[in-house]
């Protein structure tokens, strides 16, 4: 196995900074980051710290600065859907598609013809519970059904790397475990890298092999936890407990300064 | 109050108005040289019949013509408009503008330069109609949902693919609605050209009835063009509903 | 800073085109932007046409009066309509029905009830202002939130304190909306039926400057009244505004 096909995502010390009204900012300050094949690590910090920035960076959505994003070994230069494919926190279904119609989109684009499309979305829909809500529209599902739906239209593109801004960020408490542990069962089924952001501590204890925690703005790398905790995860073991003391101890420093610089 | 009850106290309110009508013209409430008896109305109408067709249809088929000119105009102008944000914002301000503009001002200008006739008719109903759709089109093409766009950029969607697969059907609710007004508008369009120029058409002959004082002529070819003018409107409306069904 | 230059850009180019398009075609029909002050001029000095300040009063006139009518009664078909919640379900759909016939269908009838005078302008316009403000009305009253309502009735305000604290305010935005529709369709009303038919007012002028082929003082006259309209729009947009923003 080469260096490159060790690691699928490199991130190797990006910046973005933006231009606002009242002067540039910089969201994103040399971040490094190499992620390893089939792994899940979440970005963990503070709002504005960056961490959706990372992803979208990843994602080939935005363009960094300085620095450069290595996807199975190629430079990043834009949208990758044969490898990279994302589900953000607004699951952004198309609302005149069907749910069928919509997991499909992505193998649309590519020309699949609308049998093998129609096949690969209900094998996608079956086992996320949502058999027979396929010729549904989005205004007839729950926030749930439809953040499913969207992230079935990820998978749908079979890229080796998913890439998740705050996927269950708009859902309930219990929708959110309840997503968060269908996940779990996704990622040992599919074996996918994936890249999750989420500024709860729960979800990135419960989902990932390995945590990256943000600093405030402007972003960097602050700390990387190791997960290696075996799934299903207990969440009330005393390991998790000390991991989240830990994760709350760096999280609440830039929880703080995050507060501060807005206030 | 369920609906049925109220379609009920609908039908009864106006047939109580038509017979109050009546009545106050049969007592002399009325004068029937200015307000004529529903009787004497429903009376002129098959008389009517005879000269009031070939003029109907003369200005429902100049109608459609100019709404067909308008939205072929307007729509690409609307989705043009609407998408790109320089232009929107630099163009927009003067088709709020003419939007504004009483459009009666340049119609007598129209009948100067084309005559008195078809032209000026079409002319005017494209003139009338194609700022409602150019201004909900615009409106429709700037309220697309940009995460729908990133999630088909996310997915390595050409230009061509984004404008066929997500701008268009998320705009398709507002091009319908655009359409839909501005029919009422292309129809006033074309009675405004009748009556003002040319001897076509039932805004011409509803003209000549007024000069005439032929009171229940006048009334029939109103209710007659308003009734058209009720179901051109509502049947693209059903059309609308079944398409724009996933809102 | 931009966005101005474009826009200046825009109107220059315009009406640069317009003076180009127009020298190059007959005269009679086709007036350049360069002979507009001097058709002005002549407009306004009376010599060729009716003299235009008496127009101008008349117009106006009917059009506050059309204004007038279509607030007063807008105002109180809508609050009846709109407050007493059954006659509203029956009689809105049949004033919607209204909406969709083209309303220019009822000028003849007019003309031959009122003759040529003012008085068929003033109905014409009010027939056309009133229906924007009855709308407004009912759409206000239907958008004033339920929770200010059962805040005003749970600190013991009977339904005339309702009406006037919670109700008022909370519609005065939508309101103001619809006023203003209401006058730019009574200025479009009173000015249909000037051009239609008519022996005095700014469109009467209008069209007896057309029939005696002054094209150019014609179009002096509609960059006039163009300019007129769209102020005293503007000015409405500008009260409405204000309200909004009082009321918000």
């Amino acid at each position: 196995m080469t260096a490159a096909e060790a690691a699928p995502i490199v991130v190797e010390g990006v910046s973005k900074r933006y231009q606002t009204p009242s002067g540039a900012v910089t969201a994103v300050e040399e971040v490094s980051l190499t992620v390893r094949p089939g792994e899940f690590v979440s970005l963990l910090g503070p709002s504005g710290c960056g961490k959706s920035t990372v992803l979208l960076m990843i994602g080939g959505l935005v363009r960094p600065d300085a620095g450069r994003i290595v996807i199975e070994g190629e430079p990043s230069s834009g949208p990758n859907p044969k490898k990279v494919a994302l589900a953000f926190q607004d699951p952004g279904l198309f609302p005149w598609r069907t749910a069928l119609d919509n997991v499909g989109f992505g193998l649309e684009l590519q020309g699949l013809p609308a049998a093998r499309r129609r096949e690969i979305a209900l094998g996608l829909l079956e086992p996320m519970g949502l058999k027979g809500f396929e010729a549904k529209y989005p205004r007839e599902l729950s926030g749930g059904m439809r953040q499913r739906v969207a992230i079935a239209r990820a998978l749908a593109l079979d890229t080796p790397i998913l890439l998740m801004d705050e996927p269950f960020g708009a859902l309930d408490e219990q929708t959110r475990l309840l997503m968060g542990e269908w996940l779990v069962g996704v990622r040992r089924r599919t074996r996918r890298t994936i890249v999750f952001v989420t500024h709860s501590l729960q979800e990135a204890i419960a989902l990932s092999d390995r945590i990256v925690v943000m600093t405030a703005r402007p972003g960097r790398v602050k700390d990387v936890i190791e997960v290696p905790l075996p799934f299903p995860r207990d969440l009330g073991s005393p390991e998790v407990a000390d991991l989240r003391a830990k994760l709350w101890g760096q999280v609440r420093e830039e929880s703080l300064r995050a507060m501060e610089s807005s206030a | 109050m369920g609906r049925l009850a109220v379609l009920r106290w609908q039908a009864l309110s106006v047939a109580v108005a038509f017979l109050a009508w009546e009545a106050a013209v049969r007592v002399g409430l009325l004068d029937p040289l200015f307000v004529p008896a529903p009787s004497m109305v429903l009376h002129a109408l098959p008389s009517l019949a005879a000269e009031a067709l070939p003029r109907l249809l003369d200005t429902f088929g100049t109608t459609a013509l100019g709404y067909a000119i308008a939205a072929a105009v307007g729509v690409p102008a609307g989705l043009l408009l609407g998408s790109r944000r320089l232009l929107h914002d630099v163009a927009m301000p003067y088709v709020v503008a003419l939007y504004g503009v009483p459009k009666i001002l340049i119609l007598p200008w129209i009948a100067l330069v084309f005559g008195i006739g078809l032209s000026t008719a079409v002319l005017s109903a494209a003139v009338f109609a194609v700022f409602p759709i150019v201004v909900l089109v615009a409106a429709g093409a700037r309220d697309v949902d940009p995460t729908l766009v990133t999630v088909a950029v996310s997915m390595g969607a050409t230009r061509g693919q984004i404008g066929r697969k997500v701008l268009l059907p998320a705009v398709l609710p507002s091009v319908l609605t655009g359409l839909r007004i501005a029919m009422v508008f292309a129809i006033l369009g074309v009675l405004l050209a009748e009556m003002l120029a040319g001897h076509r058409g039932m805004g011409y002959l509803m003209q000549r009835q007024a000069m005439a004082f032929k009171a229940p002529e006048l009334f029939a070819s109103t209710a007659i063009v308003s009734a058209l003018s009720v179901s051109v409107v509502a049947v693209p409306l059903k059309k609308k509903q079944r398409l724009g069904q996933w809102r | 800073m931009k966005l101005w230059i474009g826009r200046a850009v825009v109107l220059v180019v315009a009406l640069l085109a317009w003076e180009v398009a127009a020298s190059m075609l007959n005269p009679i029909l086709y007036v350049g932007p360069s002979r507009l002050p001097a058709a002005l001029g002549r407009v306004l000095s009376v010599r060729y046409l009716p003299p235009l300040g008496s127009h101008l009063w008349l117009t106006l006139g009917e059009v506050v009066a059309a204004f007038l009518l279509a607030v007063a009664s807008g105002l109180w078909v809508g609050f009846v309509l709109g407050l007493q919640k059954t006659l509203g379900r029956i009689y809105e759909p049949l004033l919607a029905v209204l909406y969709a016939v083209p309303s220019v269908i009822w000028y003849p009838s007019l003309m031959l009830f009122f003759g040529l005078g003012p008085a068929s302008k003033i109905a014409f316009g009010f027939l056309l202002g009133f229906l924007p403000v009855t709308l407004s009305v009912l759409a206000g009253i239907r958008q004033v939130p339920e929770s200010l309502v059962t805040v005003a009735v749970s600190m013991g305000a009977g339904p005339g304190a309702v009406f006037r604290k919670v109700m008022l305010p909370a519609m005065a935005g939508t309101l103001a909306g619809g006023l203003r529709t209401g006058l730019a369709l009574s200025v479009v009303g009173v000015l249909v039926g000037e051009v239609l038919g008519a022996r005095a007012g700014l469109g009467y002028v209008l069209t007896y400057a057309y029939g005696l082929l002054m094209t150019a003082e014609y179009a002096a006259l509609v960059v006039i009244v163009a300019a007129a309209v769209l102020t005293v729009d503007a000015l409405g947009a500008l009260v409405e505004a204000r309200v909004r923003r009082w009321a918000d």
